[in-house]
């Protein structure tokens, strides 16, 4: 019981750390919550849907269509409602009123254009399990779950090992001093959205796999964002482990505290947890967030 | 700059006041036509029967126009075929049956102006219809005060018979079974012909339908000496149900029943077999969409739901042939067969009563009992006016389509 409770916290989890990434990757260098993100997800769960059920391109295809697809969605997103925003050094506050505004449009025009039917992704893993010491694991579980951690490891390597690495990295400590150092700061902002994008583009298919593609999908990342603050938002290990910890909690509070009370019980301890520790697990305590 | 504020206000409260006329004026019509229609196609088959004494005049209220328009005239279609058949066959304590069908759209306000225009202006004896609860709720008000019986098709909520506990509208009907019936309906199914033993459920505590559903259940096998050995919960939008799910597995239950929508059902059978839970699934008529096979795909397979009507019911298999034959396309069911169930007990109980009396044939209509209808034997349980042990048709999902199984009558 506590094997399979622990498994099934740990594969819904990983699903809210793949999110978060996104939401810390933008916040490091540009100060504010891209709420626009999840958003970004569900486009990126259509593209999938529709590459694959309409277009019949074969899942790996669609796979990559998608990510594809959601981050330049995010490129032209950061383009056009962002960098005039940015390039007139708008306070962090008004970019998180755009991505509001974006968010809405965009749920908005999913509505109008392709409508409020629920899709639901053909069955790419056979209705199975895999046996693991007692538990049950889906097939599809324990790849999202493998695969979420090698993109997040490969994002880690990109970070610290690479040029463009090092100068988001150094962006997210200070932009002056990065654009002084010569940091084409509207290239760098266009490859963090594009990053954030690839990522959405993932958590959206592993979405609509799971569960299905639907116009508001994008609020589940609501709890992926409330996972980057407790990891601390803006650090990218805190988004994973934030996202690990509230699915971990959430899943042990409804098996052995109550599925009813379960929101209320893990929420609670969230706020708890944030009193104590305001700038989260690993977060850098700034003012002037938003 | 103020005066353009004002201009600009007036234009707008001008806009909606014309537009407010412009689709009162065009429902209006509409309910006129039908009417007129209606009216025509009377006078015709009176006179075809040459019959001069005054006709029994029946309400029927019901949506001809807009969503539910495709159950609303399927159901007029099959009212007016029987009357036919009835007033052929001499009509009703020697009187002709004559039916007057209004548009109510589906709508609580514009049901009401139908009500009092059909017990007003018609002076009809009782209503048919109508099929939604709210509405049904709502016309109750003028029925009540003008002791106008209705008998609702398809309104399924508890509270159109009984608003509050231990309060009874005395005028209010219906023919189909209540939604909580349903979880008695699949506890005894799971129990005597699944030989089930051990149940556990899962259900959306944010919709009154799944609650009820899902105390009537625990109620039901409970009483038969079955064990529930879990009860869980999640919330509406939720769409991870594992945590339950895993919590469920591990009382290892015979069948899990999930009464909630197609949507969260199919969610919740896709993530139980990820699981590796072999249960059997079952459900109640929310189960009945196309959506359930499309979203659920092989985890749905094999699941059992209680649904209201079939079309390969065999006790309406003359009446569908009837109806094809009549009317070049099948009957859209569950209403007709509902609506003709209500005529078949509002016929009845005027026999009985012998007179078209509002309090007179209340009490009739409250006095059904084994009476063969359309659907099976009715009878009207006296402290509710919900039929009691009406059969429900249990249907099953085999590969990507929905079956009959049976017609089951609870115990």
């Amino acid at each position: 019981m506590f094997l399979q409770t622990l498994i099934t916290g740990l594969s819904i989890g990983g699903i809210y750390a793949l999110m978060a990434v996104g939401y810390s990757l933008v916040f490091s260098i540009l100060n504010f919550s891209n709420f626009a993100h999840g958003t970004i997800i569900m486009l990126g769960a259509y593209i999938g849907y529709f590459l694959i059920s309409s277009f019949k391109l074969g899942f790996p295809f669609s796979f990559i269509g998608a990510i594809v697809g959601a981050a330049l969605l995010a490129l032209i997103n950061v383009r056009l409602a962002y960098s005039p925003l940015i390039n007139r050094k708008a306070p962090p506050l008004y970019l998180m009123i755009t991505a509001m505004g974006v968010s809405i449009f965009l749920e908005n025009m999913v509505y109008v254009t392709v409508g409020s039917h629920f899709y639901s992704f053909p069955e790419i893993f056979k209705q199975s399990t895999i046996k693991f010491f007692g538990s049950d694991i889906s097939p599809l579980d324990l790849f999202a779950l493998i695969f979420s951690f090698i993109a997040i490891f490969a994002l880690h390597l990109f970070l610290t090992r690479t040029k463009m690495g090092t100068a988001i990295r150094a962006a997210s400590y200070d932009m002056t001093v990065a654009s002084l150092n010569g940091v084409n700061m509207n290239k760098l902002i266009g490859i963090v959205f594009i990053l954030a994008g690839a990522f959405g583009g993932l958590a959206g298919v592993f979405l609509g796999v799971k569960y299905m593609v639907y116009p508001t999908m994008g609020w589940i990342t609501n709890k992926a964002y409330i996972a980057a603050v407790i990891g601390g938002l803006g650090s990218l290990p805190g988004a994973v482990i934030g996202g690990v910890i509230l699915g971990v909690l959430e899943t042990f509070v409804s098996v052995y505290v109550s599925s009813v009370i379960r929101d209320v019980f893990s929420f609670s301890l969230v706020i708890l947890f944030l009193v104590i520790l305001p700038a989260g697990l690993l977060g850098k305590y700034l003012e002037e967030k938003v | 700059m103020r005066k353009k504020y004002y201009y600009l206000t007036l234009m707008l409260i001008l806009v909606f006041v014309v537009g407010i006329f412009i689709t009162a004026c065009g429902g209006q019509k509409q309910t006129d036509n039908q009417s007129e229609q209606q009216s025509q196609s009377q006078t015709q088959s009176e006179q075809s029967q040459s019959n001069d004494k005054e006709p029994i005049k029946i309400g029927h209220e019901v949506a001809l126009t807009g969503d539910a328009s495709m159950w609303g005239q399927s159901e007029e279609n099959a009212l007016q075929m029987e009357i036919e058949k009835i007033n052929a066959a001499g009509g009703v304590n020697g009187r002709p049956l004559k039916l007057i069908s209004y548009d109510n759209r589906a709508d609580s306000i514009e049901a009401v102006n139908v009500a009092k225009r059909l017990i007003e202006q018609d002076k009809v004896v009782a209503i048919i219809g109508p099929a939604q609860s709210g509405v049904a709720n709502a016309i109750s008000s003028v029925t009540e005060e003008a002791k106008v019986p209705f008998i609702a098709t398809t309104a399924t909520n508890p509270l159109v018979t009984v608003p509050k506990e231990g309060q009874l509208r005395k005028y209010a009907f219906r023919t189909c079974f209540i939604d909580p019936f349903q979880g008695t309906v699949a506890a005894q199914f799971a129990y005597y012909r699944l030989n089930a033993k051990k149940a556990a459920i899962l259900y959306d505590v944010g919709s009154d339908y799944s609650a009820w559903l899902a105390k009537y259940f625990e109620d039901a096998f409970k009483e038969m000496k079955g064990e529930i050995v879990g009860k869980e919960a999640f919330r509406s939008g939720e769409l991870d149900y594992r945590a339950m799910l895993g919590k469920i597995k591990q009382a290892n239950p015979d069948v899990i029943f999930i009464p909630t929508a197609q949507k969260e059902a199919a969610l919740a059978a896709k993530q139980a077999r990820d699981l590796g839970i072999k249960a059997t699934l079952m459900g109640g008529d929310n189960w009945g969409s196309p959506d359930l096979i499309t979203l659920g795909g092989s985890a749905v397979e094999g699941g059992y739901f209680v649904n209201l009507a079939s079309m390969e019911d065999p006790d309406i298999q003359d009446f569908i042939k009837e109806y094809k034959a009549k009317f070049n396309a099948d009957p859209v069911l569950p209403n007709p067969v509902m609506a003709i169930d209500a005529l078949y007990m509002l016929v009845d109980a005027i026999k009985r009563a012998g007179t078209t009396d509002g309090p007179a044939l209340a009490d009739a209509l409250e006095n059904t009992s084994n009476l063969k209808v359309l659907t099976g034997i009715l009878t009207i349980d006296p402290s509710t006016h919900n039929p009691l042990n009406k059969p429900a048709i249990i249907q099953q999902v085999k590969d990507g389509k929905f079956i009959y199984v049976e017609k089951y009558v609870t115990k």
